[in-house]
């Protein structure tokens, strides 16, 4: 009877909710220990299979540390694509590669996220928009992504539209200024040249001030009441800062730029370049703008034109480039830039009289004439620079050259990024919008707030407290989603690792490489957001 | 008939024929009141009568779609200058508080008079002080709306809507999801600005109040005005039949 009763002392103690609490956690504790051990033995039992080959130190021996050495040598394959003129090519190591290839990561994400958050907060006021047509087309747009595999999306973006676009001598037919061809898209883009430093300096002065004249009327308005206009001032003083900045640095850049010009060809400077190419033609100045039209209609031939108008020289990318395009291209004569790769060759072109004139950075013109045998066969003559240079895409041989350009790989990834998350981001704005109750726009709006000052102080600060949680995982989502630029073949990280894995054999190197990157790039972006999280949380408590 | 105790100013409200349709349901029918400065009006009617919705007619919460309501001399039109003009002048208070729940009790009765009258924040601040001591609550200036009790919510809201310094303050059923006992202490207040001689509509439940504080009783059934009488004679006397009925249901309980 006694031992009865204990036994079921025991047997009712296991019901008891602390007991419970401590089991619970003993079980927990014993199946991370498993976990943990057998990730260990699996890697230990792996790194043994994989036997001392990938393990052999410079000095021959062998040690686990040496497992890296294999990147220093040379990648031997290519990267498509770079992002901020990053230079690559496959004599590199593999610490290049990877590293170019970490840094067409993360632009994807960046870019991807910023518009993603733009697209989604549309998207997210749309679906609550009183237009039907509205709602219901940004509704269709949310169902259509959402329920779709990300993997068709990318497939159908990149094959279906980009790889189907028109060829780049159609697309160079069809428009002036973007261009959209199945290499890609061509824009417009503005060059900064070396007097832009002064007019950002102008810039980033106005900056302040601007900022400055904020917080010292905002104090005002806050001490004095009344309006103060700061929403003006502000940005004026900024305005006035960039334009004189612009007359500065123009002044600041006389004498930056210069080209090298072939005296045979008669001219001496950009004001009588005009004259030379219409006396070539053997025309008047104002009629060079019909020249183009005459060779489009087989009036004059391909020949004659070729030689008759402007030829420069210049490397491919350079400022240099860039400025005098900008400047014959406000002549309006008919010209021509032979963008080549690199100074030194269109130096050699330009000796071998395959051009008018050479655009160069002027210690470069300084040194390379002397070479020149015939001192007296060329001149150098001053170009005016402007700090900030229009660069327009124009078809030159089989490409464009000039502006900018998104490979068909890169807009692929990116759109299908963003269009892909910018659904969930927009349901998870509209949700953020919808838990501020209808109350509280009552009350904004009957105690007298403007419908911008009721977004701004009412509705906004309690919402980015339901949204940002969510819109974290939106984020870190299409970080690590950014992987699947392999199907689109743009270079991101995981696709040059997989290259590397695939020719070095050293497949667990690799693995442990991808896990730490998108690791280290999941915690930045939690990092950041949750510092912004609790900026906003701290208005509330 | 009408017996006016108190002197009262010129006409802050006038309504001519207000009629307002959700879809096929006509809910306002045909509204004729006048309110003038001073005057303390209360609203009665059973539930879905329409009282709320005209209340809310006043400061465009809701829009009236036949009709006139001028408000201190202001039409109330689709021109949004105007409706902005009448939202500063009419202050108003809800069932559920409607406080800003990110903001601080004193930031809550700020807000308006720093963003939309351009005090300094000094001045609002000062003001902001003198309507929460008024209503009883200064020392809950500095803590958040979820920290407080009900009653006290309430009357943070009623200072929110004084703090602007209105012309006209509608109350919208102020009581009605308080408890018992906070009751008194938000009617108490209710008491003491009609006293002061602010003008009030105020829809609500409590006869009590409306028995001794209201100068005109408004009795609303389906969307019209069944019966507008002063307090002594409606509680006594009622002219009309669906008035008797209403009350009897009300005061057999």
């Amino acid at each position: 009877m006694e031992s009865n009763s204990g036994i079921s002392n025991i047997f009712a103690k296991l019901f008891d909710i602390r007991v419970l609490g401590v089991i619970a956690q003993i079980v927990g504790a014993i199946v991370v220990a498993l976990t943990v051990s057998w990730f260990v033995g699996n890697v230990a039992g792996n790194l043994e299979s994989l036997g001392e080959a990938q393990f052999i130190c410079e000095d021959g021996t062998v040690a686990y540390r040496c497992a890296y050495d294999f990147m220093d040598s040379a990648a031997q394959f290519d990267v498509a694509e770079t992002s901020f003129g990053m230079s690559y090519d496959n004599s590199d190591s593999y610490w290049r590669a990877i590293g170019v290839a970490a840094v067409n990561t993360i632009r994807v994400t960046i870019i991807g996220c910023i518009l993603t958050t733009i697209l989604g907060t549309l998207v997210g006021i749309a679906r609550l928009s009183k237009n039907w047509l509205v709602a219901n087309v940004s509704k269709w747009y949310v169902d259509l992504f959402r329920n779709t595999p990300l993997v068709l999306q990318l497939v159908f973006i990149y094959f279906s539209f980009f790889l189907a676009l028109p060829s780049i001598k159609e697309a160079a037919e069809n428009s002036n200024y973007v261009f959209l061809s199945n290499r890609g898209i061509n824009y417009p883009s503005l060059v900064p040249t070396e007097s832009f430093r002064v007019l950002a300096i102008f810039i980033g002065l106005g900056l302040i001030l601007a900022y400055a004249i904020w917080l010292v009327l905002g104090r005002r308005e806050e001490r004095l009441g009344g309006t103060t206009n700061r929403a003006i001032w502000a940005p004026v003083s900024l305005l006035l800062f960039a334009v004189v900045g612009w007359f500065v640095a123009n002044a600041s850049a006389a004498g930056n730029q210069v080209m090298l010009v072939n005296n045979a060809s008669g001219i001496t400077g950009l004001d009588n370049v005009s004259q030379v190419v219409a006396d070539r033609f053997g025309v008047e100045i104002a009629d060079l703008g019909g020249i183009q039209a005459q060779v489009d209609a087989g009036d004059i031939d391909q020949k004659t034109f070729k030689d008759g108008r402007l030829n420069v020289c210049a490397a491919r990318g350079s400022l240099e480039a860039a400025n005098i395009d900008s400047e014959l291209r406000a002549l309006a004569i008919p010209y021509s830039i032979s963008r080549v790769k690199d100074a030194d060759k269109a130096f050699q072109d330009y000796a071998a009289g395959k051009c008018d004139v050479l655009a160069a950075e002027q210690g470069f013109i300084n040194e390379m004439s002397a070479t020149l045998e015939d001192a007296t066969s060329f001149s150098i003559v001053g170009i005016p620079e402007r700090p900030l240079r229009l660069s327009l895409a124009k078809l030159e041989g089989l490409n464009f050259a000039g502006g900018g350009k998104m490979t068909p790989e890169f807009a692929a990834i990116l759109i299908g990024l963003v269009l892909n998350t910018g659904a969930s981001v927009g349901e998870i704005v509209r949700a953020g919008i919808q838990a501020v109750s209808k109350g509280q726009t009552e009350a904004a709006r009957a105690i007298g707030l403007s419908e911008g000052q009721r977004l701004r102080l009412v509705v906004l600060p309690q919402a980015l407290r339901v949204i940002i949680p969510p819109l974290t995982s939106s984020y870190l989502n299409l970080a690590k989603n950014s992987t699947l630029a392999q199907i689109v073949a743009f270079p991101d990280f995981w696709t040059v690792i997989f290259t590397t894995i695939n020719q070095s054999g050293r497949a667990m190197q690799g693995m442990l490489l991808t896990m730490l990157f998108y690791l280290t790039l999941s915690l930045i972006i939690s990092a950041f957001l949750n510092w912004y999280n609790q900026r906003v949380k701290l208005v509330e408590r | 008939m009408t017996v006016v105790e108190k002197e009262l100013g010129p006409e802050m409200v006038v309504c001519k024929d207000v009629n307002k349709w959700y879809g096929d349901f006509h809910v306002l029918k045909g509204i004729d009141v006048t309110v003038r400065e001073g005057e303390v009006i209360v609203i009665l009617g059973p539930s879905g009568s329409g009282k709320s919705t005209f209340i809310r007619c006043i400061n465009r919460l809701e829009e009236h779609q036949q009709g006139q309501i001028v408000v201190d001399g202001t039409e109330l039109t689709h021109d949004i200058r105007n409706i902005q003009e009448i939202r500063r002048e009419v202050g108003m208070v809800f069932q559920q508080f409607n406080l800003f729940p990110h903001l601080t009790v004193i930031d809550n009765v700020t807000l308006a008079p720093i963003n939309v009258r351009k005090w300094s924040r000094e001045k609002a601040e000062e003001v902001a002080m003198r309507w929460l001591d008024r209503v009883g609550i200064p020392e809950q200036a500095q803590k958040y709306p979820g920290q407080l009790s009900g009653g006290q919510q309430q009357r943070v809201a009623i200072a929110r809507a004084l703090a602007m310094e209105p012309k006209i303050l509608l109350f919208d059923e102020p009581t009605s999801a308080l408890d018992p006992e906070m009751i008194k202490e938000v009617l108490d207040v209710m008491r003491d600005l009609a006293k002061q001689g602010y003008t009030i509509m105020a829809v609500t439940h409590e006869m009590g109040f409306a028995q001794s504080v209201a100068d005109r009783i408004l009795f609303f059934d389906e969307g019209k005005i069944v019966e507008e009488n002063t307090p002594a004679n409606f509680f006594t006397n009622p002219k009309e039949e669906r008035t008797k009925l209403f009350l009897s249901q009300i005061l057999n309980h």
